[in-house]
């Protein structure tokens, strides 16, 4: 019986030793990071990658506020970035003074989000609107009236996501009230609008969008640049709204929450990820634009091919909310759906 | 008969043997210990620390600060209105009915498709009862956001069930998700197995010459049904009822995904003040309210059948 202990206790000892070095656990974007790209890094670098994601921003958040989340590496929005460099829940890892510093694209650097630069690398830019179904749905796509105020050939036909922060946004863009309003004037007019919306709308889901859209359940949904670009590339027959009152923008980035167990891999990760040949090819998979230098001859989502990724018309990027603000939101939404 | 299956086994040897009863009672206690340990840590400590958060005071982007502070409990009856003034808002009052409704309704189709397919398993030959037990449990192997996800398939447009009924003339295109049906119809299919099964074991225990006794006595179906079969089987269909009723409170998936997520229930609310409303001590105070409510109505069947027994 012992010589069995003792020869499993050698034998997990063994196994341990020859299992990789270290380990990276990330908490991304679901699906947001290259397959590819982290078995290179893992077989480089020798060490185990787990992966788990996520679908919103706020269950990002609510789960570090939780404390001990035991994740290297995450990628919040703008608007919550600033949430968590304000509230102490990610490292300060001097990202800065790190080589993928130098390779972000000058006009991303020390925005407002991350001043100094010291507490993420950007990995991801892209908007926020809605996508159509070309097969149910012809008609204009040039503003934000035929979807919030839809006529004969949408009615029944929207579906919102399941959360407020970037459809409040594309209401205000739509009414003219600024982002993050604390007046409840505005926001009450925000509500009617939706509420008057809300007839018209199928369902209000973050989840399986591509499906709903692309089967033509329903002709509009409230989607994200890259995943429609991504679902028209592969033969779904999609369109993305260029609205004249603007699109609702945001940037995600790399950032290692307090107390990641294994810091030394997550910087090593977020320098592999950042080199330009590596970036090229995370938004060849992503399809959302990158917001670091890249190899330009190896992009595959280019103009011609991804009008998506090019808009021309205003994007407003999300910001951070006041308490208040945001308090208001929540009212907004709570009632929309009680 | 029942008598003997609510006592502790342990027990009567207790008594039986009072030389034993030392080493009886340690057993008892110690043998105990782990699942007394294991209850506590995953069952009692996690309610007090929600008990306690919705006490606390709110952070200002999510999180909380221990303290004392009723603002929680105060938010699901009076907020500030649109003009600033607190207000009576009966939306959470609403949405708190609207789930009881959804939960009480789940239950009782449960209750009533659930009643004749036991009776029908209750009363098949040995080797068949076994197989079609199995066959009830057989969805639980699968998980169930794919379970929704197939019915989301089922009865959405271009599904089966729109394409069936094209053959029978309706129009085509049609779908039937997003709405409040679909959401019931995924909730009786997800929630069935748990009243078949406790139901089951009531009918199968039932004794045949009592129903034969009644209609000895010129009882006719209806009164078997009411004055013999159901009460000796309400032990069953109450603890159906239970195991039904009280996860269908918390059901997010099937409303969101299969109703079109256009009217909160408790479940998404809860979830709501977690995330984006970034109030904690609220979500907590409505999951406070929602396990007081439900408490009280298990008490309830519990002092039901409790005197229900004690006539019979």
């Amino acid at each position: 019986m012992t010589k069995y202990l003792v020869a499993t206790a050698l034998g997990l000892c063994l196994a341990s030793t020859a299992q990789a070095e270290g380990k990276l656990n990330l908490y991304v974007w679901s699906e947001s990071i290259s397959p590819d790209l982290i078995e290179k890094f893992s077989e480089e670098h020798d060490v185990d990658v787990s992966v788990d994601g996520y679908t919103s921003n706020e269950d990002l958040l609510t789960k570090l506020q939780a404390g001990a989340s035991g994740y290297d590496i995450s990628t919040p929005s703008q608007h919550f970035l600033r949430i968590m460099i304000d509230e102490g829940l990610i490292e300060d890892y001097d990202a800065n003074k790190l080589e993928a510093y130098e390779n972000i694209d000058e006009r991303w650097r020390n925005q407002w989000w991350d001043e100094t630069q010291e507490y993420s690398i950007p990995i991801a830019y892209g908007t926020a609107g809605f996508a159509v179904n070309t097969e149910s749905y012809d008609g204009p796509l040039d503003s934000l009236e035929y979807f919030f105020e839809p006529g004969e050939e949408l009615t029944g036909k929207i579906a919102m996501l399941s959360y407020p922060d970037e459809v409040i946004g594309a209401a205000q863009l739509y009414l003219g009230v600024p982002f993050c309003s604390e007046n409840p004037d505005e926001m009450k007019k925000v509500l009617d609008l939706l509420m008057a919306q809300k007839p018209d709308v199928a369902v209000y889901s973050s989840d399986n969008i591509d499906s709903r859209l692309g089967s033509g359940e329903v002709a509009a949904h409230f989607w994200w640049d890259g995943e429609e670009l991504k679902a028209r590339t592969n033969g779904a027959p999609l369109a993305y709204a260029m609205p004249k009152e603007g699109l609702v923008g945001w940037i995600d980035s790399m950032v290692i929450p307090k107390g990641a167990p294994n810091r030394d891999n997550a910087i090593e990760f977020i320098e592999f990820m950042s080199t330009p040949e590596n970036a090229t090819e995370q938004m060849n998979f992503y399809a959302h634009s990158s917001p670091m230098k890249l190899i330009q001859e190896d992009v595959v989502y280019t103009k011609e091919k991804a009008p998506e990724l090019y808009p021309e018309v205003p994007v407003e990027f999300s910001r951070t909310c006041s308490p208040q603000a945001q308090d208001l939101v929540t009212r907004v939404w709570t009632q929309l759906l009680q | 008969m029942s008598d003997i299956a609510h006592h502790d086994p342990v027990l009567p040897s207790v008594a039986a043997e009072p030389s034993r009863g030392g080493i009886w009672r340690n057993l008892a206690v110690w043998g105990l210990l782990p699942s007394w340990l294991l209850m506590g840590f995953a069952l009692l400590v996690p309610i007090i620390i929600i008990a306690a958060v919705s006490f606390a005071t709110r952070g200002a982007y999510g999180g909380f600060d221990w303290g004392f502070n009723l603002a929680g409990y105060r938010q699901i009856l009076f907020n500030e209105g649109w003009t600033g003034e607190l207000e009576f808002t009966p939306q959470y009052m609403v949405i708190i009915l609207r789930t009881l409704l959804l939960a009480g309704t789940t239950t009782l189709l449960c209750l009533l498709m659930a009643v004749p397919v036991a009776y029908y398993i209750a009363n098949q030959p040995r080797h068949l009862k076994t197989i079609l037990v199995y066959l009830v449990t057989l969805p639980f192997w699968i998980s169930m956001i794919l379970r929704i996800y197939a019915w989301m398939i089922i009865l959405g447009r271009h599904g089966p069930m729109p394409r069936l009924l094209e053959l029978f003339g309706a129009p085509g295109g049609l779908s039937f998700m997003y709405n409040d049906g679909a959401t019931l119809a995924a909730m009786v299919y997800t929630y069935m197995p748990l009243m078949v099964l406790p139901v089951f074991a009531s009918i199968e225990k039932l004794d045949g010459t009592l129903i034969e006794a009644a209609h000895d006595l010129y009882g006719n179906r209806w009164i078997t049904l009411r004055r013999v079969i159901l009460p000796l089987t309400a032990p069953g269909i109450a603890a159906g009822a239970i195991l039904v009723f009280v996860p269908a409170l918390g059901a997010v998936l099937e409303p969101t995904l299969m109703g079109g997520g256009k009217q909160m229930m408790m479940g998404s609310l809860i979830q709501l003040q977690f995330g984006g409303g970034r109030n904690w001590p609220f979500g907590a105070a409505i999951a406070m309210t929602l396990l007081i409510f439900v408490t009280i109505v298990l008490i309830l069947i519990a002092r039901r059948a409790a005197m229900r027994e004690v006539t019979t």
